[in-house]
Parts: structure tokens; C-alpha cells; sequence
């Protein structure tokens, strides 16, 4: 019985007590303090083991084998059900359990309106024991299991507030391209195991590099991988992001974004590293670079047209993920390093961006940008939190996104040196105007949410609860470490999940045994690759830190001793020229300057363009299974041409 | 003879997937949801058959080299993918009930609150 605090036991701890939560509370859900105490308990003690999981994983290197009823592999073959924890599965289980747990502090306070709160916390647990049993799985059944779980769970929870509008045509929509996606990863795991005869995932790994020149080998990677990308978000299948991450509670949106699109990130990385190998390709870390450069340009564009809070958030996030994708398919260490790095800060960022736009919506009861405006003379608290998580997107110095896109520029120079391909300074480029689109929509937020003109019936809006301040806070506390001290995070997450990335055969070996990779693959088996983090993403964040402060200084020094002269266009009477231009012109109208207002002269001048988008995204379901069904096709065809 | 099942199971995949995109009718995608499904189950079992095999159940003891049965793996599979299936269903059939209540329509062209 003393062994049952052995590390080895904590991955199974750690998704089962989250399950575990999940029916307790249907049990004991009526009374309001058991079912919070669980559902917080039940978060807590799952980060607690990912956290004591750090020590032996990311520092002395292990990799924990758990063979279910201790059934070990015998002759070669893979009999029992595996959980299997690498650095890298480890990293994500992290970046996981962190954002559950704040999530679920968040979620105390901010459910309090609402009908069938055990309910959702029921949902909630299973959605987060689905994604945590995802990325510590080491059987591909089991992980498709895990998608369902959390696919369904994701689902009701959009569904949640059913009288949100739009909230049921999201979840229906996602609801039928989801399901298309896991009937795809499916049929490919059943076609990998009609050719390799074990769903074991290292056993796979080492027995399906050598059956590339299969066709239905191909067939199934091309259906596994796009069942992942519906997971993922990426384009083309963002508009449904969109839809969900709109409609459902901000706790729930901080969970699709933060922990759904990572767990698909996590799929695509673990098929294309580990079970088939086939980055050392350069057509392939083509694709990935291309799906990732349009995901980030498509989809930052498409934000800037957005209305509503929360789904120019959600957009943001599909443009982010991008980040990721790419840094991933450069098939660099510090490339893997720099967006594994970028998809932590992501599910930061964009926690705390959604549980702001969340605390909005509660005190308000809207996220509608035209409707809002000077929040911040209200809920200054908020205000500076969501400023943070602001500044940490548009990836200003001393905060964390600043930290991981300059890796991640760096990576892209460092990639078209090293190949001598033109086209990664060109992914540079597009990398940066991103983030400079980015900044641009995060002023516009800023602008029409938090500052300018209280509108008369927010007069007696009020600060959010303390429990809710308390989960942005924690947030916030985390986006500024994490930029701060970016060295640390390589050292004791980034690094080593990268080094677990390119490691491949140990990954084999520990779980089936020594030896057995290099006779399972045999002249297919890829040499370790030496895995070197010389000056990555080096950056003095002391100095930024100064070079901001003398700025804002500037600034004041200037907006203090500089002629300020508070003009009211509407009392004046007749509009000065001058400032005519920023107004709509009526008078009838507000005269804050509007969230739609603001970029009026690029967006005029890009009109063709983003009314070519708006229409594209036509909202019915049928064009969102056409574009599943077509990248399908399109993935087959690269898979059976280039493979 | 199996490749009659593998080419029937692929069709059935095919004509669910070409039902979602075809129809603009709610429960019509429900429907193909559930045809697709049934393609991949008939495909799973069809992995697993062995010509002249039994079924897979034997006592300790029993089981020997010249046993030959049929792969007893995708059999469980397949019990699991038939039990999500219908998960699938009956949480897709309450959303449309709920979709008609508040819409007034099944019609996919007209449940479009969310665009652009």
C-alpha cells in the first residue's frame, strides 16, 4: 500500500480523479459547498500530480511506462492498455491541468446566474479528465475514446446556456463536423491496426515508419491527421472555433481555446513525430508551415471584421494556434522549443483575455463592442487584467507573448539559413504582420470595451466578485513570470518537451523495452537528432522592461506638459472638420469612437477582401462539412503523392 | 470476399459525408452522421474477420496453437464505436429538437444567426 504515493502512479491519479469528481458531483451535486469543494479539490490534486511529475520527467529525463494491471509487453507484443508519460505528454498535461484549475476557481463565482450548475461542473470535469486522458494516453483507441469524451462534453457545455443566442446552432454545428473528424481518426486507427495488428502507440511507432510505402498507411495518416486538425481548429475549420467559443460560458470558452486546440496541436505532433516520422521531409514541414501561416493571416483578418467580444477572441485564438503549427513544422529544436513555448503563453493569454471578456459579460450582460465603452472608471481591477493579457497577445517586451514570437522569428531565420529556402523569411514576415494586425485589434478592443464614453445604463455596473478577480489574477501572475523568465521555462518545460519531440526511439524503447526500436524499424529508424538550445530566444527582459518604462514616461511627459484640449464634438454644435472624420456624422449616433469605427480607412480600403471573407463564412452547416470533406480529399492526395 | 465489405464500408463512409453536405434538412445530417458511423463499424469488423474462424471465447486451458478464431480486438471496438454512435445520435436529435423549438425551421439555410 506505501508504493501508492510512487510517482509512477500519478498520470493515472491525475486523469481519474477528475472522472472521479465528475460522477461525485452528480451524487452530492445539490448541496452548493460539497459540490464546489469537489470540483476545485478534484482540479487541484490533478495539477498537483502533473506538478510532482516535473522532477523525474522534465529534469532527470524519464519516461513513465504504466501498463494497466501491470500487463507488460510480452514477445514483442503490446498486450495491456498503456499510459505513457514523456516530457512531452508531460508539458502538455501542464499546460492542461493549469488552465482546468483556474478555470474551475473562475467558474465558482461566475455559474452563479445560471439553472443546473452541478450539471456543469459534471460536464466540466469530463471535459478536462477527456483532454488529460488525451495527451497522457500511450494506446491510440484509448485517445480516440478520449476525443469523444471531451468532443461530447464540449458540446453540452456550449449548449450550456441554451438561451444565449446562437449558443445551439454552434454546438449543432460543431456537433456534426466534430463527429465527422472522429469518424475520420477512427477508420485511420483502424486501418493502422489492420496493417500493424496492435493499437499500442509505441509499438505503432516503431512498426509504422517502415510501412510507408502502404497506401492505406497513407490513407489512415491523412484521416488521422485531419481528424486531429477538426480538434485543432486550424483552417478550415475555424469558423466552427468561432461559433463555439462565442456562445459558450467564458470559463468553458477559456477551455475550448486554451486546452481543446492544444490537445489537437498535441495530436498532429505526436502523429507526424512520432507515429509516422515523416518530418524529416521537407514537403511535409511545408504543409504544416503553410496551414499554419494561412491559419495566422486568414484568421487575424477575420477578427478584425468581428463585432462581438468574445468571437473576435475566439478568432485570435485560431491565429495563435497558427503561431504554434508553424514554429512546430520547421522540424528546428528551437523551432518545437519556441512553439510549444507559444501554445503555454497562448493558454495564458487567452485565459485571462476570455475570463476578462467573461467578467465583462456578467456585470453587463453583453459582449457587443458597439454597445460597450468605459469600463474601466467601473471595473478597474479588470481593466489592468485584461490589459495585461492585451499587451501579452500583441506580444509587447517584458510579456510572455513577446518572449515566445521572437523565438519563433528567430527559429524561422535560423530554418532559411540552415536550408538556404528563401520562403521561411518570407513566414517571418508573415509572422510579424500578424502580430502587428493583432495589436491593431486589441486597440480597437481596448478602445470601444474599457475606455472612452460610459455609456449611460452601465451607470451602475460594479467590480466582478473576488473569487473571479482572484483566477485572472492567476492568470495574469503567470503571463508575466513566464515573460520574465524565459530561460526558466526552457529549462524546466520547453526544453526538455522538445528534446522528447526529437527522441523518438527512446520514446519506443522505454515502453517497449530497450532495444526494440532499432530491430522493429530497422534502416527506417531516424539517428537521434542532437538536440542543441545555443542562445534561444535571447533577450534581456530587464532592459525591455526599462526601455517600457521610459516610453510610458515619455508619453506622460508629453500628454501632461502638451496642450490637451477636451473637446465635445456634439456640444459644440456644428462637428469641427477636423474631428469630423472620426465621427459617423449623425448626431442621432454616440459619439464614442466605435469599436467599427476605428479602422474604418484599412478596413474601407481592404472592403473587397473582407466582404469576400464575410461571405465565405456563410454560417450554414453544410459549407463547414463541404470544407471538412474537401481537406480531406486534399490531405489524401498530398499523402498518397508526396509519402 | 472481404474486399466487397471494404469497398461497401467506404461507400457507406462516403454516402454519409456526401448526405452532411447534400441535404439541408437537420435530421438528414443526423442521418448521415449515423451511415457514416455504421461504414466504419462494418469496416472494423471486417479487419478482425478470419474465413472459417470461431468465436473468440475460450476457457484457460483451452486455447492452443491450432485454435483459430476470429481477432476478438476489433470485435470490442466495434461494441464501443456502436455505443459512442449512439451517444452521438441522441445528443445530435436533442439539439435539433431544441434548434426547432426556438428557429421555427430544420432548414440548415436558415439556422445561420452565426456568419461572417
Amino acid at each position: 500500500m506505501s508504493n501508492l504515493l510512487n510517482y509512477i502512479h500519478f498520470p493515472i491519479y491525475s486523469v481519474m480523479v477528475l472522472f472521479l469528481g465528475a460522477f461525485l458531483i452528480v451524487v452530492l451535486g445539490k448541496n452548493k459547498f460539497l459540490r464546489h469543494l469537489i470540483a476545485v479539490l478534484a482540479a487541484g490534486i490533478s495539477l498537483a500530480c502533473m506538478i510532482a511529475l516535473i522532477k523525474p520527467v522534465m529534469l532527470n529525463g524519464e519516461v513513465i511506462a504504466y501498463w494497466m494491471g501491470n500487463r507488460v509487453p510480452a514477445g514483442g507484443y503490446a498486450i495491456g492498455i498503456a499510459m505513457e508519460v514523456d516530457a512531452l505528454s508531460l508539458f502538455f498535461g501542464l499546460l492542461i491541468s493549469t488552465a482546468v484549475f483556474v478555470s474551475c476557481v473562475y467558474s465558482v463565482q461566475y455559474m452563479s446566474h445560471d439553472e443546473n450548475i452541478p450539471q456543469y461542473f459534471t460536464l466540466f470535469l469530463m471535459l478536462a479528465g477527456g483532454v488529460m486522458g488525451l495527451v497522457l494516453s500511450g494506446d491510440i483507441f484509448n485517445m480516440f475514446i478520449m476525443v469523444e469524451i471531451l468532443t461530447f462534453a464540449a458540446v453540452a457545455l456550449t449548449a450550456f446556456r441554451n438561451k444565449v443566442y446562437g449558443a445551439l446552432e454552434a454546438a449543432f454545428k460543431y456537433l456534426v463536423v466534430g463527429c465527422m473528424g472522429s469518424t475520420c481518426i477512427l477508420a485511420g486507427v483502424i486501418m493502422l491496426y489492420a496493417n500493424a495488428h496492435t493499437l499500442n502507440f509505441a509499438q505503432l511507432s516503431g512498426i509504422i515508419p517502415g510501412m510507408m510505402s502502404n497506401n492505406s498507411v497513407k490513407i489512415a495518416f491523412a484521416l488521422l491527421f485531419v481528424g486531429f486538425s477538426t480538434k485543432a481548429f486550424i483552417v478550415p475549420f475555424h469558423p466552427l472555433a468561432a461559433d463555439a467559443h462565442g456562445a459558450a460560458p467564458a470559463s468553458i470558452s477559456v477551455l475550448i481555446s486554451g486546452v481543446l486546440t492544444k490537445s489537437g496541436i498535441y495530436g498532429i505532433i505526436r502523429l507526424t513525430y512520432f507515429l509516422f516520422q515523416t518530418m524529416g521531409l521537407g514537403s511535409f514541414q511545408f504543409l504544416l508551415v503553410f496551414i499554419g501561416c494561412v491559419s495566422m493571416f486568414l484568421c487575424v483578418t477575420m477578427a478584425l471584421a468581428q463585432h462581438d467580444f468574445k468571437r473576435l477572441l475566439a478568432f485570435h485564438s485560431i491565429s495563435q494556434i497558427g503561431y504554434v503549427l508553424t514554429a512546430v513544422g520547421l522540424y528546428t529544436a528551437i523551432g518545437f522549443s519556441a512553439g510549444i513555448y507559444h501554445a503555454l503563453n497562448h493558454t495564458l493569454f487567452k485565459g485571462l483575455l476570455f475570463l476578462a471578456a467573461g467578467a465583462v459579460l456578467h456585470e453587463t450582460g453583453t459582449t457587443n463592442l458597439d454597445e460597450l465603452g468605459g469600463l474601466s472608471k467601473k471595473m478597474p481591477h479588470t481593466t489592468v487584467l485584461f490589459l495585461i493579457g492585451a499587451f501579452s497577445i500583441s506580444g509587447i517586451p517584458p510579456f510572455n507573448g513577446f518572449a515566445s514570437k521572437w523565438m519563433i522569428y528567430q527559429a524561422c531565420y535560423e530554418k532559411a539559413v540552415e536550408s538556404g529556402n528563401i520562403g521561411y523569411v518570407l513566414v517571418t514576415v508573415i509572422c510579424l504582420v500578424t502580430s502587428v494586425l493583432t495589436l491593431a485589434s486589441f486597440v480597437k478592443v481596448s478602445q470601444s470595451v474599457f475606455f472612452g464614453r460610459l455609456p449611460e445604463k452601465y451607470e451602475n455596473v460594479k467590480e466582478v466578485p473576488w473569487g473571479m478577480r482572484l483566477a485572472m489574477g492567476m492568470f495574469a501572475v503567470l503571463c508575466v513570470i513566464t515573460g520574465l523568465f524565459p530561460n526558466l521555462v526552457g529549462k524546466f518545460l520547453t526544453h526538455p518537451a522538445a528534446t522528447a519531440a526529437f527522441n523518438a526511439n527512446g520514446y519506443i524503447d522505454a515502453m517497449m523495452g530497450e532495444g526494440y526500436a532499432s530491430s522493429a524499424l530497422g534502416p527506417f529508424m531516424n539517428s537521434a537528432q542532437n538536440v542543441v538550445f545555443y542562445e534561444a530566444g535571447v533577450w534581456s527582459p530587464v532592459s525591455w522592461l526599462l526601455i517600457l518604462c521610459i516610453v510610458l514616461l515619455a508619453v506622460t511627459i508629453v500628454a501632461v506638459t502638451g496642450k490637451y484640449e477636451k473637446v465635445n464634438a456634439l456640444a459644440t454644435g456644428e462637428p469641427d472638420a477636423k474631428h469630423a472624420l472620426f465621427f459617423s456624422g449623425e448626431e442621432a449616433v454616440y459619439s464614442q469612437v466605435g469599436g467599427s469605427d476605428l479602422f474604418w480607412g484599412f478596413k474601407h480600403n481592404w472592403r473587397h477582401y473582407f466582404s469576400f471573407m464575410h461571405d465565405l463564412h456563410s454560417g450554414i452547416l453544410n459549407d463547414y462539412a463541404l470544407w471538412a470533406v474537401v481537406a480531406l480529399s486534399l490531405a489524401m492526395l498530398f499523402m498518397l503523392i508526396v509519402l | 470476399m472481404m474486399t466487397f465489405n471494404y469497398i461497401a464500408s467506404f461507400f457507406l463512409i462516403v454516402l454519409g459525408f456526401y448526405t452532411i453536405i447534400t441535404k439541408f434538412n437537420l435530421v438528414k445530417a443526423v442521418i448521415g452522421l449515423s451511415i457514416a458511423d455504421y461504414g466504419v463499424n462494418l469496416l472494423i469488423i471486417s479487419i478482425g474477420y478470419v474465413p472459417g474462424g470461431t468465436a473468440p471465447i475460450f476457457t484457460e486451458g483451452e486455447i492452443s496453437q491450432l485454435s483459430y478464431f476470429v481477432d476478438p480486438i476489433p470485435q470490442a471496438l466495434t461494441l464501443t464505436s456502436i455505443v459512442i454512435g449512439a451517444c452521438v445520435t441522441a445528443m445530435s436529435m436533442s439539439l435539433v429538437m431544441k434548434l426547432h423549438e426556438s428557429y421555427g425551421t430544420l432548414d440548415t439555410r436558415e439556422i445561420r444567426r452565426l456568419h461572417g
